[in-house]
């Protein structure tokens, strides 16, 4: 044997042994990566080649992408994302497009070889294709730095190792499908236990608050995602409040009271309105994703509305650091999980309905006992307190001639004395506050609004502090005049005194129909506003910050509203100053029409309030002639029926009925008003005049005071 | 004396009608008190056949009525009985009831005025006013 048969020999021996290598690579390594190395790797040191590349075929089909490159020429190519066109002019290009083998013994004579600047010292190039069957999967490059390097022993060898690479990638592609598979089936089966949890364990939980923690924190923590939080809608369904987020940034979020607007620009806001799930999976090119500052790594997010049988009573949201992050099989579980919650919370809310309900009833029941048993207490205390106020004034009277004897000792008796007869008042008013709420009821269809500003005006608030905004329109609430008339006049005295130190004080009260059928009555004062203390116990019978002060007319507020079947709140404005607020149920019940006799001349000495242009509309449209004053016309004799209104803004009506009287048509006149006291129809009726009432507000109640 | 105003005092509660009882006195006129409707009845029949008649009746609503029962509508039996016996009477009706209705009521039975007790010197300045004193 020769040398060059020895040459030969020992090479054919080195080809079969790469041969054999790249086969055992073929049949042991599952990772299409190490592989595609691996077999680089081979070429190159067993071959002894410059380098040696391999190339897939990417998604679009026409482009050949290097995904192995020996060497560092190899790595400098694969960080540049090195990819040559299918049927281009490079050797790969043309190898693939062909699907045969190209060898290029001397590069610089073949017209197709793509000149590479990292692999400088190429002389000859092989480009096999990687064919499985007829499906053109990839291409392998093997380059020497010597010219005609490839003999025809080393082309076969390389073929078959590329038809062996072909398939040990296509199975290895296969085992990645596989695998991806088999995580997504697992990934499947483990989000469906997390939904199971949600279904079995969490929607049992009957706590809110403690069942949609626990929920945002399972989606978290089980699904890997970025954030999840749960919102509900607020009373009025115009915001959805944020009430329970995973992690640190939801905890702050929860105290801060994040809230998006129902139907806003928000996923959240935009999935309430419309009932439908939403899903970003790029939130950067979302036109309606909400940039929360407090969880900046969000990329994709899914926003799912809870319904309960159509009804949307919040959203869930979950984001993800990842663009794309949602699969179907995370939409299903999760929208699934959403539904039970829904379900869950709705489940919630009936049980502390329910809980609440019985509550009141046990409340409502144990206070109709104690009350009555409580107002026979407080009056019989009450009657016997009675003498008192008097007896002390006739002591005061007897100590006179003390002060000149012993003056002090006079001054200590009349402190004693200023002492009892504080009390006494403080008895007459604990009486008088509890025993008016129990009073009989005359309800009855009423405007508010009026009723308000009788309020005031009895009040004595002055016309220049206080303003009224949106009574005009609003529907009425049945309800006993006086009574409300009471309520009103408690909480104006409250910002009346809570403003008394202001050089401008002032008192807004707004009126508007709320959501559940209810009228809003907002008071709001510019004062110093309710300190927490004041706000937690405000509505306590007996709690006052105030000297001289029983502590019941909030107190009995809440007790005339909830008899009506009313709500309170008490909270300080944003902008500063205390708000109260009663909501009151209205009536949507149409209001009976009546006859009214015609033709009769009535003076009508009211303001223009909302009272005063009801009956004059009224009593017009049946065909009788109003005359609206404030100040008495010279001739009086010429009315049928004088209306006087008892709360008048400049407070003259004593005058007026005075002079009524001494005009001799003290029998014509009817004075009106929104609350009566015993105390003030007696004073009333001594002008002679025919008859105090309540002011009717319907049309049924104005006839009859005409008839 | 003969030019001193008479009241009947008609109020079941002791320590009420002593009270007042001392302030009408001070303020200057001659009070008889009665504990009930019947003792009211009786004084007030009593004073009418020694020809003093009473000037004016101030009556309890609550007490017990003519048949000895304790009744709300008392003082508007009383009242209405003492009408009949003289129509002119001037009657001022008291309670510790704050409520129109009854107010009313007894208004509509022809007292001169209602008046709830507690404010006893206001109720003298009643009084003068009905009597034009």
């Amino acid at each position: 044997m020769n040398n060059k048969d020895a040459d030969l020999a020992t090479r054919r021996a080195t080809l079969l042994h790469a041969a054999a290598k790249v086969a055992r690579n073929v049949t042991s390594i599952l990772n299409p990566e190490r592989l595609l190395d691996e077999t680089v790797d081979v070429i190159c040191e067993e071959f002894g080649f410059y380098y040696a590349g391999v190339f897939l075929l990417d998604e679009s089909g026409r482009w050949m992408a290097l995904r192995a490159g020996y060497g560092e020429a190899g790595r400098k190519m694969l960080a540049s994302k090195h990819k040559l066109r299918v049927n281009g002019h490079s050797m790969i290009g043309r190898a693939s497009g062909e699907q045969r083998a190209l060898i290029a013994l001397d590069v610089g004579e073949e017209p197709v070889h793509f000149k590479n600047p990292v692999l400088p010292d190429t002389r000859s190039e092989m480009a096999l294709p990687l064919i499985v069957g007829t499906e053109l999967i990839g291409a392998l490059t093997v380059q020497s730095v010597k010219e005609a390097a490839f003999t025809t022993e080393d082309i076969m060898v390389l073929q078959g190792m590329a038809d062996q690479l072909a398939i040990a990638i296509q199975n290895a592609e296969l085992h990645r499908e596989h695998q991806q598979l088999l995580a997504q089936a697992e990934r499947q089966a483990h989000l469906l236990r997390a939904a199971s949890k949600v279904g079995k364990e969490v929607t049992a939980i009957l706590n809110i608050n403690t069942l949609l923690h626990e929920v945002s924190d399972i989606i978290c923590e089980e699904y890997g995602f970025y954030y999840a939080g749960v919102f509900l809608l607020d009373a009025a369904g115009e915001w959805a409040v944020l009430r329970a987020g995973h992690g640190a940034a939801g905890a702050q979020m929860v105290a801060a009271h994040h809230q998006l607007r129902v139907g806003g620009l928000s996923m959240i806001g935009s999935s309430i309105s419309q009932r439908q799930g939403r899903i970003a999976l790029d939130v950067g090119e979302e036109p309606v994703h909400f940039k929360n500052p407090m969880l900046p790594h969000t990329r994709s997010e899914m926003a799912l509305p809870l319904l309960v049988s159509g009804r949307a009573i919040g959203a869930l949201t979950v984001q993800s650091r990842e663009e794309a992050a949602f699969s179907k099989a995370d939409i299903i579980s999760l929208q699934t999980m959403a539904d039970q919650l829904a379900v869950a919370i709705d489940n919630a809310r009936l049980l502390r309905d329910l809980e609440q309900a019985h509550k009141e009833l046990v409340r409502t029941k144990t206070f109709e006992a104690l009350a009555t048993s409580t107002i026979e207490a407080i009056h019989w205390i009450g009657n016997k307190a009675l003498p008192i106020t008097s007896t002390v004034k006739r002591l005061r009277e007897d100590v006179r001639p003390l002060v000149v004897q012993d003056d002090q000792m006079a001054a200590s008796v009349i402190e004693d004395l200023d002492i009892i007869e504080e009390n006494a008042e403080l008895i007459f008013a604990v009486k008088e506050h509890l025993i008016g709420p129990a009073r009989e009821q005359l309800p009855q269809p009423v405007i508010v609004a009026d009723i308000c500003q009788d309020a005031a005006t009895y009040a004595a608030v002055p016309v220049a502090q206080i303003s009224y905004h949106g009574g005009e329109s609003m529907p009425m609430v049945v309800a006993d005049s006086a009574r409300l008339s009471r309520a009103f006049g408690y909480v104006l005295k409250n910002s009346l005194e809570a403003t008394a130190e202001l050089t401008q004080p002032q008192i807004r009260v707004e009126f508007a129909s709320v959501a559940e059928g209810l009228l809003n009555v907002r008071v709001k004062d510019n004062g110093p506003g309710f300190s927490q203390e004041n706000l937690d116990q405000i509505w306590a019978a007996f709690y006052t910050t105030k000297p001289g002060h029983a502590g019941l007319g909030l107190s009995a507020t809440l007790q005339i509203v909830k008899q009506l079947g009313g709500k309170v709140a008490a909270f300080n404005a944003e902008d500063g100053g205390a708000v109260v607020e009663l909501r009151l149920p209205y009536t949507t019940d149409e209001l009976p029409g009546a006859e009214f006799p015609a033709g009769k001349n009535v003076l009508l000495v009211d303001d223009n309030d909302l009272w005063s242009n009801f009956a004059q509309a009224r009593l017009v449209a049946a065909g009788n002639k109003v005359t609206r004053v404030v100040e008495l016309p010279a001739q009086l004799k010429e009315f049928d029926l004088i209306l006087v209104d008892d709360c008048l803004t400049e407070g003259h009506v004593t005058r007026l009925l005075k002079a009524l009287r001494k005009a001799g048509v003290a029998d014509k006149v009817m004075v009106l008003a929104s609350s009566l006291s015993a105390e003030r129809v007696t004073a009333l009726m001594g002008y002679a005049v025919y008859d105090a009432r309540l002011k009717p507000y319907t049309e049924v109640g104005l006839a009859e005071l005409l008839s | 004396m003969e030019d001193e105003i008479r009241l009947l005092l008609v109020d079941d509660e002791r320590l009420v009608r002593r009270s007042m009882e001392k302030t009408l006195f001070r303020g200057g006129f001659d009070v008889t008190v009665a504990e009930n409707a019947q003792g009211g009845l009786q004084s007030f029949n009593a004073a009418r056949a020694e020809e003093m008649p009473f000037d004016l009746v101030i009556l309890d609503l609550h007490m017990p009525n003519l048949e000895g029962v304790e009744d709300k509508n008392a003082g508007l039996q009383l009242l209405s009985r003492l009408l009949e016996e003289q129509v002119d009477l001037p009657v001022i009706v008291l309670t510790a009831f704050d409520e129109v209705a009854r107010a009313k009521e007894s208004l509509k039975r022809g007292a001169r005025a209602y008046f709830v007790k507690g404010r006893e010197a206001q109720l003298i300045e009643l009084i003068n006013d009905i009597l034009e004193l």
